[in-house]
């Protein structure tokens, strides 16, 4: 018992001992994720084994023994006897599987256009740029028809003339606001207002300024792009990824708005409204996207007057359009119906109406919520709109299908559609993983999930 | 008038303010705007369609179903020949579809839930090769895959003479894929029915089982048992009947094979890439619903002191499949819409038999359409329906 008195007796622990020298480091990992036991052993040998099979035919095939230079595919089957890819092929008929026929010398115009709605929206990823819902609406309400004027060419008529010049001040404006928000001003509006002379005016001669501000820069843009003379492009010859994008930039940016709006519809308490609705989305939900292209091409010729003769491509995108919104719908649906009753509630006893506290309370969280599902549905159409080579327009698929048909490349099948796969996955991949990127930085701000 | 006086009963007069202010009114205002707009809409699109038959001098109406189709089909699962009508084209399309859906969705849904396994395995060179083939193949067009299996692979086999073949008894080449057919001989209806009956034995086992555990708490091997009688008693009174069933062999006779049943090479591409691009995205669902399931549960079954095997039987599975099941059903569903792309590579499905042959041939757009919708749409309003009892089936039940 005296011992304990001791100052030894004081319980000191020992250093604990290093963990067993095959738990830990490459060796640890490697028995624990792929030697664990003999059926796990047997599982990561039967898997290496396939990988490394596969991988050096794929290496062979596509690296080792492919064709980079020759003038027919006869001669890359005389090189390699059938083993590798003819990439020359696919090289030669580059530019047609992105820009289809379109006229060689106007191409510039297809580029301008993309890089011109790059530049548009590059300032949602500027951290001090305010508005950022502005920027995203003006794109997506006014670009299309900026777009179409410069794809098309030709006498674009008075309609189209006079988006392009909303379209042009709009994107002047997103650009001034940038320099503004860089140059410390709050936005471009807070900078018009004072160098105009209004500041101390109450906030509705604001409006007034600003709207006279952007009444000049439309009239400027509107005398701008009369100067424009650009030759016509017919849409027969749009065609490659660049039509496949069109289609389906068009389809992505009318179907969030239509959605939301059919999505209200559904769910709202005025029994006609939502009969109308629930039937729109259940119909065009419930059969295959080739039936509604069908049913474009076919049917709704028959359905306009007959004087009128419309572009193939312009039924298509309907059709798509059509079709998008539907299955938006019925994301937006799954949103709002997540959205807790007691924001409804809190916004209904704030005296908000139906509209404000939409797009003030209810909608806001309910995107936020759906991002990952809006993002997969837009990844769905772009795939989706592969199906308008069934119908004869020379999208991408198409075309890679035409560039085996061609007579000095005949029979080159698997090379372009290894090259278009590769171009899908790649857009694909980089959208699910910006989305799941975007769900963690602005999905998880409000402490749900 | 009448419905808004009803609805406030408490005034008599109210000023216009009050009157436009009102929600109900304004409900009722916004309804027939949109009623008046749709009416108004459908009737211009009548109007233009009449006037567009009647410019093109086509007839509408139901009619050209009675008469002679005259173009043949490629390959059929019911007999036809171009003498038949439209309305059986219409038949053949379907069955043609339903035909490849089915095959599609029951290999579909076994590789999915392999790979959705496979996604979660401990083994991390298995879980990356199964996250690899869901991230391709979910991010590539399914049309493009069609067309690949197609062109790439089914239409490079070797010819007929130097076939691919598997014991001599299935055979691939460049026109498709022989196998033998079974030809029933006298007292194989004997055998049918003694499937029949073991079915029935085997679900009136399994319940019973049931009751009995729930009773008792004693454990009945079912699953074993029902196995045995499900394939026993067929295999019994088949052999007992003297093995009446003859197979009709494949072979080769000149240039092409003789005999047996033979799927186009269509068939197999557009099988091959439906089942391979949806059993990715089940192979998700299910790894998302084994994943839902809390690991407190695993832990709380282990407690109680049931086994590993018996805690995912029990436990895991049933609440798993809560939440794999009603993506599987739209999965499904969306394996037959998407082999509608059938008519990308030439198989002859619904869409391409009667919604562009006939379509083109006798020019009905509007009925053609409509029936070729009809016909979707009741089969994702059955399946929907189908769903909806299984989830009511299901449903948490909350004190």
């Amino acid at each position: 018992m005296a011992e304990l008195m001791h100052d030894d007796a004081v319980f000191r622990p020992k250093p604990s001992l290093p963990p067993p020298p095959n738990t830990v480091g490459v060796v640890g990992w490697l028995r624990k994720n792929l030697f664990g036991g003999p059926f796990d052993t047997l599982m990561t040998v039967v898997g290496a084994t396939l990988i490394v099979y596969f991988g050096h035919k794929l290496f062979m095939y596509g690296v080792v023994n492919a064709v980079w230079e020759a003038e027919s595919y006869r001669e890359c089957l005389d090189i390699t006897g059938g083993d590798g890819a003819c990439w020359a092929g696919v090289d030669r008929w580059m530019s047609n599987y992105i820009y289809g026929r379109y006229s060689v010398d106007e191409r510039w115009r297809v580029n301008l256009g993309f890089i011109v709605l790059a530049v548009w929206l590059a300032p949602f990823w500027f951290p001090r740029v305010t508005q950022k819902i502005l920027v995203g609406v003006s794109a997506v309400l006014t670009f299309p028809f900026l777009a179409a004027n410069l794809f098309l060419g030709g006498d674009p008529g008075l309609f189209l003339e006079v988006m392009t010049a909303i379209a042009l001040t709009c994107f002047a404006a997103v650009w001034l606001n940038v320099a503004a928000c860089y140059a410390g001003y709050k936005s471009v509006g807070v900078v018009i207002v004072r160098v105009s002379g209004f500041a101390d005016k109450d906030d509705r001669m604001h409006k007034w300024v600003l709207l006279g501000a952007f009444g000049v820069g439309f009239v400027l843009a509107f005398l701008y792009q009369s100067t424009w003379d650009l030759a016509e492009v017919p849409t027969v010859n749009w065609g490659g990824l660049f039509l496949t994008l069109v289609i389906s930039g068009i389809g992505i940016s009318s179907a969030l708005p239509a959605g939301v709006i059919l999505a209200l519809g559904r769910r709202s308490k005025m029994p006609v409204i939502q009969v109308f609705c629930t039937a729109f989305i259940e119909l065009f939900r419930s059969v295959p996207l080739i039936t509604i292209l069908f049913m474009a091409v076919t049917m709704m010729p028959l359905f306009l007057p007959v004087s009128i003769n419309p572009d193939k491509l312009v039924l298509v995108i309907i059709a798509v359009c059509i079709f998008a919104a539907a299955y938006m719908a019925e994301i937006v649906r799954g949103g709002l119906q997540a959205i807790n009753k007691g924001q409804y509630e809190a916004a209904q006893a704030m005296g908000l109406n139906y509209w404000k506290m939409m797009t003030l309370i209810i909608m806001p969280q309910a995107l936020k919520l759906m991002i990952p599902n809006i993002v997969g549905n837009f990844m769905g159409l772009l795939k989706d709109t592969t199906l308008v080579s069934i119908i004869g327009l020379y999208d991408i698929l198409l075309m890679t299908k035409a560039s085996g048909q061609d007579p000095k490349w005949l029979g080159m099948h698997t090379e372009p559609m290894l090259f278009a796969a590769a171009v899908f996955f790649v857009m694909c991949f980089c959208m699910s993983k910006y989305s799941q990127h975007l769900e963690k930085t602005i999905g998880g701000g409000y402490g749900r999930r | 008038m009448a419905v808004l006086e009803k609805g406030s009963p408490r005034r008599e007069s109210r000023s216009f303010g009050e009157w436009v202010n009102d929600e109900r009114v304004r409900s009722v205002f916004y309804q027939i705007l949109v009623a008046v707009a749709v009416i108004f809409v459908a009737h211009y699109l009548f109007t233009n369609t009449t006037e567009n038959l009647k410019a093109r001098g086509m007839s509408s109406g139901f009619d050209f179903l009675g008469s002679t189709a005259g173009f043949s089909i490629a390959w059929t699962v019911l007999p036809y020949n171009p003498d038949d009508n439209y309305f059986h084209v219409y038949l053949v399309g379907i069955v043609n579809t339903l035909t490849v859906s089915l095959v599609a969705i029951v290999c579909m849904t076994l590789l999915g839930f392999i790979v959705g396994v496979m996604r979660l395995s401990k083994n991390w060179l298995i879980a990356q090769i199964a996250a690899w083939y869901v991230e391709i193949l979910r991010n590539t067009p399914l049309l493009l895959q069609i067309l690949f299996w197609f062109l790439a692979v089914f239409s490079l086999l070797p010819r007929p003479r130097d076939s691919m073949s598997l014991i001599d008894l299935f055979f691939l080449n460049n026109r498709g894929f022989y196998m033998p057919a079974p030809v029933p001989g006298d007292g194989f209806d004997l055998t049918m029915i003694a499937i029949l009956v073991a079915i029935v034995a085997t679900y009136a086992l399994a319940v019973w089982a049931r009751k009995r555990h729930f009773a008792t708490g004693q454990r009945f091997p079912a699953f074993w048992t029902g196995l045995g009688i499900l394939f026993g008693l067929p295999l019994l009174v088949f052999l007992v009947t003297g093995a009446p069933l003859t197979f009709d062999y494949p072979s080769l006779q000149g240039f092409n094979f003789v005999g047996g049943v033979t799927v186009p090479p269509a068939f197999c591409a557009l099988l091959l890439a439906l089942v391979i691009y949806h059993s990715a995205y089940l192979a998700e669902s299910v790894r998302a619903g084994i994943l839902s399931v809390s690991h407190g549960q695993t832990e709380a079954a282990y407690s109680l002191g049931l086994r590993p095997g018996m805690t995912l039987r029990l436990v895991i599975v049933p609440q798993a499949m809560r939440a794999v099941v009603p993506p599987m059903i739209s999965n499904w569903m969306n394996v037959v819409k998407n082999s509608s792309l059938a008519i990308a590579i030439g198989y002859p499905d619904l869409v391409a038999v009667f919604m562009q042959t006939s379509l083109n041939q006798s020019g009905h757009a509007i009925e053609i359409v409509a029936m070729v919708m009809l016909f979707y749409m009741s089969v994702s309003l059955s399946i929907s329906l189908a769903l909806n009892y299984y989830n009511k089936l299901v449903q948490l039940k909350e004190r």
